[in-house]
């Protein structure tokens, strides 16, 4: 037997350090006696385990916790009671600990909510391995180079990967997002239909090589990896998909049908991306399908889709600037001069394309690293201002409890005994207060996925980084919190503290709580004032006259395989009913966040150089358009069914920047569009198609009945018989007689416009969720120290009563001091709120103008809540009997 | 029967390994002479628990013995058994044989 056999050492130096002098050596001496049988009988791995088994079954047992009264330290039992003195000491001054507690509990769970948010957006691409060495190829174009986009020609990964010699590996993507699915049987006749709204994308192969989710559980659930994606229309589906089209199990090698006319086979099925990936693919379809999809256009280093993206994965040892000098090189060679001089692709690392608005994700969600740091920024203040309230509330509680601090120092506590009593009971409040936060933040994530746009992977209770994050705030907490306190409350003159010398007017801490409290109201300031303006914008968003009406219009998805004569009778059937006031087809809508953009470029007829050609956004439109979306034509004639293509109008922003002076100047101008030549019939006014939050685009209108994809239909404001969801129904079942093998697609256009502020309401949102929370610790800590204050005056009170002072006098005397800290903080915090208001307002191309009385309502706001909170308190004071204050004295 | 014995099942099988052992009776004995005999399989530091109260009860009582090189130089803790504990094992044997008798009388079967 091997004599070096030994026994795990910490177990036995946890046995020494814990065990009873007098039972050390038995207990020692059975426990290796049976490790020595054990490692004869089982082997030393069994003989170990079975040693820390049994071990640690002392541990649990009391016999072994059990001490003589003359052996063992003093320091646990020290510790116990500071336990047990915390416990009785907060459950003395119950009101002061449930205060305190809310504001712990609330500035805790939102920290812990900021951070789980926090953590969650920085997770965003980075499963895969290398994430270092990959980028995307985005354009940056422009003389200024200002114009930031993602979208590569087509010909140009092609390109890139055979010229340039710093690529491991490139994959093009082109996102298309919504398409119509049919789920096909054996025999290619339809079995069920679906409209999906997003997640249609067409990929190459290597897609997988760069993002290959290896950090993650992404995994194939059938196909090849390598060969699924290299055939045209080739389809890959996430697992959900593949539940829904096929529920009765295998997906692989079933047939589906593309916007009713592309077949395609399922060569793959994989798991679902992670929600934590800017890819919100759902039906990924070969790339070697774009040709037959796209129809040509696949040389033309000109045009350019903003959906067509490119991904390059950098062979080792390759910086990103010798990579866009490679792309420029490459570039140069196949484009003339005046367009690779304007336009630059560059790369973009993967860890930035979830952090720069400039250039968009396709999941439409990205969030800049400054509001990362502004939510860090909240998140911090929220747990400072919960660490205020306590330090406030205590250091004023501690004058009432100067006897019990006099006594202890009398029987001959010393200092460092005091303090670290109340740490503890600093740290007992906080680690409650924080279990509490615990099941708090997760409720809140819970129910707040929606309003924050995050999706939970995990549950808080099992995070180890939700739970180290706790143990962190829980620590700094409680030496924040407790520190100052703590050091104040032990360092009283045990005779002055016995005789209750204590006043809060010469406390020598009033200055430090008073600025604590115009720091805190000053942060509370800031958010609400800034809130109020958020919310102000947005509705001036929401309201503000686009050009165009929207109310009360329907919008439908038309299907792009439909024939002319089948729009006339849907067109003439819902003309009929007496609730629609009219009817229009276009190519898209006049604005949304869900239409189709068509760009080209226009210039006088004799124009030649690219320079001289404006981009303007091409609209196919019917002769109703303008009047059902109640658009003014400015000058010339609206267009005609029997016009063809060749006239066009123009709104109001591309004439002048045409170099028309007028819109009257324009009319009957030969222009060249897109090479051919047109003439300009009229000119409509501008609206808005995008979001307000840019400008005016430069717009042209053709007529052409084949290329329809959306129908209008406006509804009678009132007067109507039908309610919204009626006409809805109605609408649906013509639809269903014109084209029963369609699906009915509608929207309502006001909700499509309001979805481009999507970001903007989020923000507004949070402001106001986070706004509340300050406000609600702000003035739980104002009505502890006022409560403090209250009880604490009672008898002057009584005695200003008794000597003639009204009950409006005494409230007078007790809001004063905090209705001035207030002011203090009020104008601390307008100069910080503008400066950070204005840099956001300055985003957007409409904005409200700010004024004086959008910082001062929030400002009376605050004022009024910290009023009512103090009166509440001090009525009851100020209206009680003086009697009863005085008669025991 | 001078007073009622409190002595729980585990309790007595350990007091009578005591006695069994006589001078030999140390935790790691008296934990495998349980298995081998009662075929109980207990943790070593339940037998401690056990020796403890029963030291605590007075039924047993202890010494330190000598050392011995399997157990890397410590000594160990022998247990005797004393009059009283020997005294209350005997009681609980003539209550049991008692109430034997009693249901070999009354049950035929």
């Amino acid at each position: 037997m091997n004599k070096n056999l030994k026994a795990p050492q910490w177990v036995d130096a946890l046995l020494e350090d814990l065990a009873p002098d007098e039972l050390e050596e038995e207990i020692r001496g059975d426990l290796y006696e049976l490790f020595l049988n054990d490692v004869s009988e089982k082997g030393v791995a069994m003989a170990r385990r079975k040693y820390i088994f049994n071990a640690l079954g002392f541990l649990v047992k009391s016999f072994f916790w059990k001490r003589s009264s003359s052996t063992g330290t003093n320091s646990f039992a020290m510790l116990a009671n500071y336990f047990k003195m915390a416990r009785r000491s907060l459950m003395a001054y119950k009101g002061t600990s449930i205060i305190n507690m809310l504001g712990l509990v609330t500035g805790i769970a939102a920290a812990l909510v900021i951070a789980t948010v926090i953590r969650y957006e920085l997770s965003f691409n980075k499963s895969h391995s290398d994430v270092e060495r990959i980028y995307r190829v985005v354009r940056v174009s422009g003389d200024d180079m200002s114009e930031f986009r993602t979208g590569v020609s087509y010909p140009v990964p092609a390109a890139m990967k055979e010229g340039m010699t710093s690529l491991e590996n490139i994959t093009s993507m082109e996102y298309f997002g919504g398409a119509y699915v049919d789920v096909m049987d054996s025999t290619g006749k339809s079995v069920a239909m679906f409209r999906e709204d997003f997640g249609c994308v067409m990929v190459d192969s290597s897609f997988f090589k760069i993002f290959d989710f290896g950090k993650s559980d992404f995994k194939w659930i059938a196909g090849n990896p390598e060969k699924a994606l290299l055939e045209p229309f080739n389809v890959v589906l996430t697992e959900s998909m593949a539940k829904k089209y096929f529920p009765d199990g295998d997906a692989l090698g079933k047939a589906i049908r593309f916007e009713k006319f592309y077949d395609a086979k399922v060569t793959g099925v994989i798991a679902d991306f992670p929600p934590n990936c800017d890819f919100p693919f759902t039906i990924l379809i070969s790339y070697s399908s774009i040709e037959v999809m796209r129809r040509g256009g696949m040389d033309n280093w000109y045009g350019v889709n903003d959906r067509h993206q490119a991904y390059v994965k950098l062979a080792n040892g390759f910086a990103q600037g010798e990579a866009e000098a490679q792309i420029h090189q490459v570039h140069a060679a196949h484009t003339p001069k005046d367009l690779h001089d304007s336009r630059h692709y560059l790369l973009q690392p993967l860890s930035d394309v979830h952090h720069d608005a400039r250039f968009g994700t396709y999941s439409g969600r990205t969030i800049s690293k400054q509001t990362v740091l502004a939510l860090g920024l909240i998140g911090v203040f929220l747990l400072l201002t919960a660490c205020i309230n306590y330090i406030n509330l205590s250091t004023a509680q501690s004058t009432q409890r100067s006897k019990e601090i006099g006594l202890r120092k009398v029987l001959g506590s010393f200092r460092k005994n005091l303090v670290g009593q109340f740490l503890t009971e600093t740290f007992v409040l906080v680690l409650v207060s924080g279990l509490v936060a615990l099941v708090v933040a997760e409720l809140l994530l819970i129910n707040l996925q929606q309003l924050l746009t995050i999706k939970l992977i995990g549950y808080n209770f099992t995070d180890p980084f939700v739970i180290l994050i706790l143990a962190v705030f829980i620590v700094v907490v409680t030496l924040f919190a407790g520190f100052y306190p703590s050091f104040v409350i032990s360092g009283f003159s045990p005779i002055s503290a016995l005789k209750n010398k204590f006043s809060t007017e010469t406390f020598r801490n009033i200055s430090l709580r008073k600025i604590l409290v115009v720091a805190q109201f000053a942060i509370t300031q800031i958010l609400v004032v800034g809130t109020f303006i958020v919310v102000s914008q947005m509705r001036y968003f929401n309201n503000v006259d686009m050009g165009f009406n929207r109310d009360a219009t329907i919008t439908l998805n038309l299907p792009n395989t439909s024939v002319l004569a089948d729009f006339r009778s849907l067109e003439n059937q819902i003309k009929s009913q007496s609730f629609v006031a009219g009817v229009t087809f276009s190519s898209t809508l006049p604005s949304g966040v869900r239409r189709n953009r068509n760009f080209m470029d226009i210039g006088k007829k004799d124009a030649v150089n690219p320079k001289d050609m404006v981009v303007f956004e091409y609209q196919v439109i019917d002769p109703s358009y303008f009047e059902v979306y109640d658009i003014k034509i400015m000058a010339g004639r609206n267009l005609e069914a029997s016009d063809t293509t060749g006239n066009i109008m123009i709104n109001n922003a591309l004439a002048r920047n045409l170099g028309f002076r007028t819109p009257e100047e324009a009319i009957g101008q030969e222009l060249k569009m897109a090479g051919q030549s047109v003439t300009v019939a009229g000119v409509a006014d501008d609206f808005y198609s995008n979001s307000l939050k840019e400008g005016v685009d430069n717009m042209a209108f053709v007529i052409n009945p084949r290329a329809s994809d959306f129908c209008s239909i406006k509804l009678h404001s009132q007067g109507g018989t039908l309610s919204l969801p009626e006409a809805v129904k109605e609408i649906e079942k013509i639809w269903a007689n014109t084209y029963p093998e369609h699906i009915f697609n509608y929207e309502f256009l006001d909700e499509n416009i309001h979805a481009f502020y999507a970001q903007e309401e989020k923000y507004a949102n949070l402001f106001q969720l986070f706004a509340s929370i300050f406000i609600v610790i702000g003035c739980l800590g104002l009505y502890g120290l006022i409560t403090f204050a209250v009880n604490r005056k009672a008898k002057e009170v009584a005695i200003r009563k008794v000597h003639g002072a009204t009950t409006g006098q005494v409230l007078f005397m007790f809001s004063r001091e905090y209705m001035l800290l207030i002011l203090v903080s009020f104008v601390i915090a307008v100069p910080v709120a503008y400066v950070a208001v204005e840099s956001w307002l300055r985003n957007f191309a409409n904005r409200i103008p700010l004024q004086w009385w959008l910082f001062a309502i929030p400002g009376l706001f605050v004022l009024c809540i910290a009023l009512f909170v103090i009166m509440s308190k001090s009525l009851v004071t100020a209206n009680a009997n003086p009697v009863d204050k005085l008669k025991y004295e | 029967m001078s007073s009622r014995i409190y002595l729980g099942e585990l309790e007595e099988l350990v007091l009578l390994m005591v006695a069994l052992l006589n001078k030999e009776a140390y935790g790691v004995s008296i934990t495998e002479e349980l298995k081998k005999q009662a075929g109980r399989d207990i943790s070593i530091s339940a037998t401690h628990a056990v020796l403890h109260r029963l030291e605590e009860k007075g039924f047993v009582k202890s010494k330190m013995g000598g050392s011995s090189a399997e157990r890397g130089g410590r000594r160990k803790r022998l247990f005797n058994i004393t009059a009283f504990g020997r005294n209350a094992l005997e009681e609980l044997r003539d209550t049991r044989n008692v109430i034997w008798d009693l249901i070999a009388k009354t049950s035929p079967s």
